[in-house]
């Protein structure tokens, strides 16, 4: 297989439309996953993000620097897309809709209106963190460097994050529904808990 | 000390589900990419068919006598040379931002 740092190569160099295809194509569910937790359910503009994310990737491809990750570098643009969509829309508020029935086929409805409520119940930080760490299998440095936040910070994000979802899912009585299988496009590396 | 089977159910909940219709997404994304491509492909001939014709015009300008070009700057009104000054200023602006790769992302 074509490593990323192999593709960019080509794109950069050559402008090679097939290679960032290929880019597209392997990273499109890990960067519309990530998203999509970010945007709490708003299926559709967690998509027009996403594309305009590969969109700012292939304008920024030649200040991509081959010591980083190339997918620690897209989430990084999908999170300032992120950022400067909900700073445009401020007053508008991210609402949680729930999915069409038949729209995720590899994973129950139920599961996914529970995921979409809890993500509308931490803050965005909390949000990007969190899928970051256990969605996505980054270790907290490459999260801080994802979301340009210190250390710490992370760590701290993180764990208020995880208390409320705790807490949440104690007061509501809710269990962790069973087929919640994992069909997931990027297999969730071991996270590095520091 | 973590919650090590809380970080699992977590890990398991918040795993993305797989995204529908990936090919459509894809296909969306090189068709804006080619877009792109041809809007900047038609600024670059733009903005260089102007250059071009600027240096012509210097090229003519200058190939005569020096008093030539004396004599265009003082006939000119200094309205209209101001309008030519702002028009270049915004053409520059709007290249700079419609081509700005050099950018840093992180600005």
């Amino acid at each position: 297989m074509i490593s990323d740092m192999e593709l960019v190569a080509r794109v950069t160099g050559s402008d090679d439309q097939a290679a960032f295809q290929l880019l597209v194509e392997r990273h499109q569910a890990a960067i519309r996953g990530f998203l999509r937790r970010l945007a709490a359910g708003d299926y559709g503009t967690a998509d027009d993000l996403a594309q305009e994310t590969f969109l700012m990737a292939y304008r920024k491809m030649h200040t991509f620097k081959s010591s980083g990750s190339f997918v620690s570098w897209l989430h990084t643009i999908a999170y300032r897309q992120f950022l400067q969509f909900t700073r445009k829309h401020a007053r508008q508020q991210v609402m949680a809709e729930p999915p069409e029935q038949g729209h995720d086929p590899g994973q129950s409805v139920d599961a996914e209106i529970l995921v979409q409520r809890l993500m509308g119940f931490v803050s965005p930080e909390e949000r990007a963190c969190l899928t970051l760490a256990y969605a996505a299998g980054m270790s907290h440095p490459e999260i801080g460097q994802v979301t340009n936040l210190p250390l710490g910070t992370v760590k701290s994000h993180i764990q208020r994050g995880k208390h409320k979802l705790q807490r949440w899912l104690k007061d509501h009585d809710h269990s962790i529904p069973k087929d919640k299988t994992r069909t997931g496009a990027t297999p969730a590396q071991e996270v590095h808990r520091a | 000390m973590p919650d090590s089977s809380f970080d699992r159910k977590l890990e398991n909940l918040l795993e993305y589900s797989e995204s529908p219709q990936p090919e459509t997404f894809t296909m969306d994304v090189m068709r804006r990419v080619q877009r792109e491509r041809r809007t900047r492909k038609l600024i670059l001939w733009a903005f260089g068919l102007v250059g071009a014709l600027f240096g012509l015009a210097g090229a003519i300008m200058l190939s005569g006598s020096i008093t030539r070009l004396f004599a265009f700057t003082v006939t000119m009104p200094v309205t209209e040379t101001m309008q030519v000054v702002l028009f270049i200023v915004a053409a520059a602006a709007f290249y700079t931002w419609f081509m700005n790769d050099d950018l840093p992302l992180d600005s």
